[in-house]
């Protein structure tokens, strides 16, 4: 039964703050991990009142997660990770997922830390290249200001790594 | 290091802002590896920036794998040295400690100095790295960045790649130089509007560092995944696009110019370093004189017009070959003076040589060839074949870097100049074969109804048969040994001269008449005298031989005059040596290997399965079934003429015998010499078709002797019969007494048989003469011919048979005293021939019938000896019983007479009754 209709049967997600939602199985199933605990479960126990706890994911931060997963919904699966040399190729940020990416860093790290929580790496990936731009010709104060990082670095240290790769400074 | 010593306290101190950082900030911590995963998208640049943040970011920054894989990227990480860096480096540490712990032993003082290089292993190593790199940043300084002046040091830029060192825990520095010099290049050039604006192109003005720059350039942008490297990668390429164009039309204009050594070796190196060169290899092949070169139109028609039908002239083909080599050669020396890699460029051409000049030669001539004759068509597809692998084979090609495998090669390029013709040719050859064989055999069957009743008319020779046999059999298996250790023009008359004359009597009268081979077979039954044929010269003066097999065939048809008979060991040749033309043309292709060699394999395979198909099927088993039905058919009283020493079908059939056996050891020659000995078949693989067909052959041979044999001993044994029954007059063992006898006085009709016995002849009757030397001269002809275990069933069961024949025959005889000395004599003779067959099956019958024999001798005076004769069962060692000797007794002349006193003899009491 629970094979019969994989696509439109619903799925109960309940986040950490307690809300309740309900998606389609088929956008559920983005997330590796739910994907494949569905699959071990058999999903029959899902319903509103058994929802499937999303711990450590708030309410919006999960609105958001499932909205990106109903928009790539019908993306063909990723093949098994090959990392192969050549596809480490970085890839240009599609618009809608620019879009959808222009949220506060707070959130944006939310889903960053969501999407690897639950494995969607698509989401991750997006999530990653735009933290990437966001990083993109800062110096290294505004980087620790970004993430938060104290700097335990001396000057002088700070300075020996400036000079060990002056090579790479744009011209 | 410093981590250890240096910021020990200010950690100490800072700990509690890391605790409150963590705690406070929880929000914006992200994992390592998603850190991981943001620096792995970020250009080069910022990655460094990255690596000033934190001791954190700095490891990961400085992951030595994020380096090695952007040197893998532009192929310039070696494994290999980087292990063998490695393992050095371990092996330096090693005796390091050593040396250090001897040190320490000695002196304690420097024990805290000792104790940290030992404590951390990659300290020595460090130090190594930090040297090269100090040094690296003294390098990097003189270099001003940018491209203010590279004239000073181009070879820093041109050849980067070349000082790139395969070190672990290095590859960031090794990066950062190729970077250093080729970054800020990249960038401009990307950033560059026009083709005149990027500064690679002002700062080199050479050519050659031009498009060294570029190809560098090209290299270094595979290791670019930051985001939008598709448009740099994508604008590098237009613009080497841009640059290789101007090269090429500065190449083409010296090649206009024929500027070998000037432009054309030039700017041939400039693209070779910018990319290979592919572009203008091709334009050079391209645009090759060599393709309109007027001298090379040779006409490929010449090679059928000039030649008979059915044939190819290659003259004029080789003489093309010749022209093409001689050209392409040259070109060989004028590509090593234009092209840094000339055995690239040689073979190019060459395959366009192979394609424009030698493929137009070759398929309208194939084509032409098919449509005229298709004999014409195998030839020259054979002939050509041959001649272009030896082109290929004597091209000189320059010489390469690496040695190229000239066969290989060879063997590529005729393939592929062949590749379209050569399906249709080996179907066409086997078809060709196989319609020619059928064809063959077809025409000779048809002569053969034409001359059915010479059949009848067949005459047995008058000389030794089995030794003209042996003879026969002996210089035929040299004959067919011959194509392999024999030169083709081997002057074929010598050896058969010499056995020609000692088997053959002298030229009889009629030998003028069958002068040729051809008219001499006897298709002329009018001329039936027994030395026909056998007399004529057979010697091939009349017709040259243009091969040993069709000598050998013509040889054979001479000597064969006297048993040709259902099927021609001339027509098995004939099939032989056509077989032996087609596999010859066909097992050409076969070192090609691959596929192709392969087919041809099969087909040569094939060729021969269709030989022994259509030589054993179609000519052979019919030849036996006709004489096994002819055989079959013989009465001996329908034929009239007896006198001949054997009776006409048996002695066909063992002819027949000896042909087939002779057919399957020229089989057996022809598979060996030509399947065997090139591997086209496997000897030794019990699967092999062609294998399998000749054991089919071999199989089909055995059986048909078999039952011709079955059916030729009933014949044999009717013909013995007949004999019996009309030669044998009754007066041969019942003479008539000159004297008349008186019963009473048998001393003295004793006395005078002994006296008509001493006038007549003592030996056998000439019924029993005929008889033996009949069975004799049939079984003498199959010695030697058919299988030792075969032909011993054979003897025995003629031996057996004629023992029958025998028993019946004196059945029907009356026997006299007299006479049996006749008897004694015949039996003896048969004794005498049956120990000549050495079979000692049948022995103990005939010595039983000479036992037997004696019955009639014993004088009727003698009744109760004779008696005890007959009843004595071990004299005839258990083949008679005592009633059938007693049967036999009954056969005396005198039996009447003795009967009384022999029955006495016997049961002792019979008269008692009366």
């Amino acid at each position: 039964m629970a094979e019969a209709k994989p696509a439109s049967q619903k799925i109960w997600l309940v986040s950490n703050d307690n809300a309740t939602m309900e998606v389609d199985r088929a956008v559920v199933e983005r997330s590796m991990l739910l994907k494949n605990m569905l699959e071990d479960l058999g999903g029959a126990d899902v319903s509103p009142e058994n929802p499937i706890p999303i711990p450590n994911v708030n309410e919006a931060v999960l609105r958001k997660v499932v909205e990106w997963c109903e928009h790539h919904r019908n993306d063909p699966v990723a093949a098994p990770d090959d990392e192969s040399d050549a596809r480490k190729k970085t890839t240009d940020i599609e618009e809608w997922d620019q879009k959808f990416m222009q949220v506060d860093q707070e959130m944006l790290f939310e889903i960053i830390l969501a999407s690897n929580f639950l494995d969607i790496k698509p989401l991750l990936d997006v999530g990653c290249k735009t933290v990437a731009n966001m990083i993109k010709g800062k110096s290294p104060e505004e980087i620790r200001k970004t993430f938060n990082i104290t700097n335990d670095f001396s000057a002088e240290e700070e300075e020996q790594i400036r000079r060990e790769n002056e090579w790479a400074e744009d011209r | 290091m410093y981590r250890s010593g240096g910021s020990g306290p200010r950690n100490r101190g800072s700990i509690l802002g890391v605790l409150k950082a963590t705690e406070l900030d929880a929000r914006s911590k992200l994992p390592a590896e998603i850190m991981v995963t943001i620096l792995n998208y970020l250009p080069v640049a910022d990655q460094m920036r990255c690596a000033r943040v934190s001791h954190r970011l700095r490891e990961m920054v400085y992951d030595d794998t994020r380096w090695v894989s952007r040197l893998k990227s532009m192929g310039c990480w070696d494994e290999r040295e980087a292990r063998q860096r490695f393992e050095e480096s371990v092996r330096r540490r090693r005796e390091a400690a050593a040396a250090a712990a001897a040190a320490n032993q000695s002196n304690d003082g420097k024990k805290s100095a000792v104790a940290s290089s030992t404590i951390f292993d990659a300290t020595v190593e460090q130090q190594r790295r930090q040297r090269p790199i100090s040094e690296l940043r003294d390098g990097f300084e003189t270099m001003t960045i940018g491209t203010s002046d590279p004239a000073e040091d181009p070879a820093a830029y041109l050849d980067v790649f070349k000082r790139v060192k395969s070190v672990r825990g290095g590859a960031r520095q090794e990066y950062g130089k190729i970077y250093k010099a080729l970054a800020p290049f990249y960038f401009d050039l990307v950033k560059a509007k026009s083709h005149t604006d990027p500064i690679v192109f002002k700062a080199f003005i050479d050519p050659e560092q031009q498009a060294q720059m570029l190809a560098n350039l090209h290299k270094f942008a595979g290791s670019d995944w930051a985001e939008g490297w598709g448009l740099r990668d994508a604008k590098l390429t237009a613009m080497m696009n841009i640059f290789e164009a101007a090269v090429l039309r500065e190449f083409e204009q010296g090649y206009e110019f024929w500027d070998v050594d000037g432009r054309m070796h030039r700017y041939a190196h400039v693209l070779h370093t910018l990319n290979g060169a592919k572009t203008g290899i091709e334009l050079f092949i391209q645009k090759h004189p060599l393709f309109n070169d007027r001298e090379l139109e040779h006409n490929p028609m010449d090679c059928l017009n000039q030649a008979f039908t059915d044939d190819v002239t290659l003259e004029p083909s080789r003489r093309f070959f010749e022209h093409v080599l001689v050209k392409v050669n040259e070109q060989a020396g004028i590509l090593e003076r234009i092209f840094p890699d000339p055995a690239i460029v040689f073979w190019g051409l060459t395959e366009k040589v192979a394609e424009d000049i030698i493929a137009e030669y070759t398929t309208p001539m194939f084509d032409e060839a098919h449509e005229r004759s298709i004999l014409s068509y195998l030839k020259a597809i054979s002939g050509i074949f041959e001649q272009t692998m030896r082109f290929f084979q004597s091209l000189t090609p320059p010489k390469g870097p690496e040695e190229e495998d000239l066969e290989k090669r060879a063997k590529q390029l005729t393939l592929k100049v062949f590749e379209p013709h050569l399906d249709l040719y080996l179907q066409e050859e086997l078809d060709f074969f196989t319609k020619q064989a059928e064809i063959e055999v077809s025409q000779w069957e048809k002569k053969l109804s034409e001359q059915d009743s010479s059949l009848e008319s067949f005459y047995m020779s008058n000389i030794n048969r089995s030794a003209e046999k042996n003879d026969f059999l002996s210089s035929f298996k040299k004959v067919i040994m011959m194509p392999v250790t024999v030169l083709p023009n081997f002057p074929i008359g010598s050896p058969f001269a010499i056995t020609k004359p000692a088997s053959s009597p002298a030229v009889t009268a009629n030998g003028s008449a069958a002068l040729t081979p051809q008219t001499s077979r006897p298709q002329t039954p009018g001329l039936g005298n027994e030395p026909q044929g056998r007399g004529s010269s057979p010697m091939p003066g009349a017709k040259a031989p243009t091969d040993e097999l069709a000598a050998k065939a013509a040889i054979m048809a001479s000597k064969l005059e006297g048993i040709k008979s259902l099927f021609s060991i001339e027509v098995a040749l004939d099939l032989v040596h056509k077989a032996k033309g087609s596999l010859g043309r066909a097992a050409v292709l076969i070192p090609l290997g691959g596929q192709v060699g392969g087919e041809a394999r099969e087909q040569c395979a094939n060729i021969f399965i269709a030989l022994v198909r259509i030589l054993g099927q179609r000519h052979v088993k019919f030849g036996f079934d006709m004489a096994v039905d002819h055989l079959s058919q013989y009465n001996p009283r329908d034929v009239s003429d007896h006198d001949q020493k054997g009776v006409a079908p048996l002695v066909m059939f063992i002819e027949l015998v000896n042909v087939g056996d002779l057919i399957s050891q020229m089989i057996e020659v022809f598979y060996e010499q030509q399947l065997a000995t090139p591997k086209i078949a496997d000897k030794n693989d019990f699967l092999d078709p062609a294998g399998l067909a000749k054991k089919k052959f071999e199989q089909m041979l055995d059986e048909s002797v078999a039952a011709g044999l079955n059916k030729g001993i009933d014949v044999l044994m009717d013909e013995v019969e007949y004999l019996h029954g009309t030669l044998q007059l009754p007066t041969d063992y019942n003479p008539t007494p000159r004297i008349p006898v008186d019963d009473g006085n048998h001393r003295l009709s004793h006395r005078a048989t002994m006296g008509s016995m001493a006038e007549l002849d003592i030996g056998p009757t000439p019924t029993a003469r005929r008889i033996v030397d009949l069975v004799r001269s049939h079984t003498n002809m199959l010695v030697g011919t058919t299988e030792k275990s075969m032909l011993d069933v054979f003897n025995g069961e003629v031996g057996q048979r004629l023992f029958t024949a025998i028993c019946k025959h004196l059945k029907r005889q009356r026997i006299s005293t007299d006479g049996a000395v006749k008897l004694i004599a015949d039996m003896n003779l048969y004794s005498d021939y049956v120990r000549s067959l050495r079979n000692q099956d049948v022995l103990p019958y005939f010595a039983a019938l000479r036992e037997l024999s004696q019955i009639y001798l014993i004088d009727p005076g003698h009744a109760k000896e004779m008696a005890t004769v007959i009843a004595d069962g071990d004299r005839f060692s258990g083949v008679f019983r005592a009633e059938e000797v007693y049967e036999y007794a009954q056969r005396r002349a005198d039996w009447y007479q003795v009967r009384r006193s022999v029955e006495r003899a016997m049961y002792g009491m019979d008269c008692l009754v009366m």
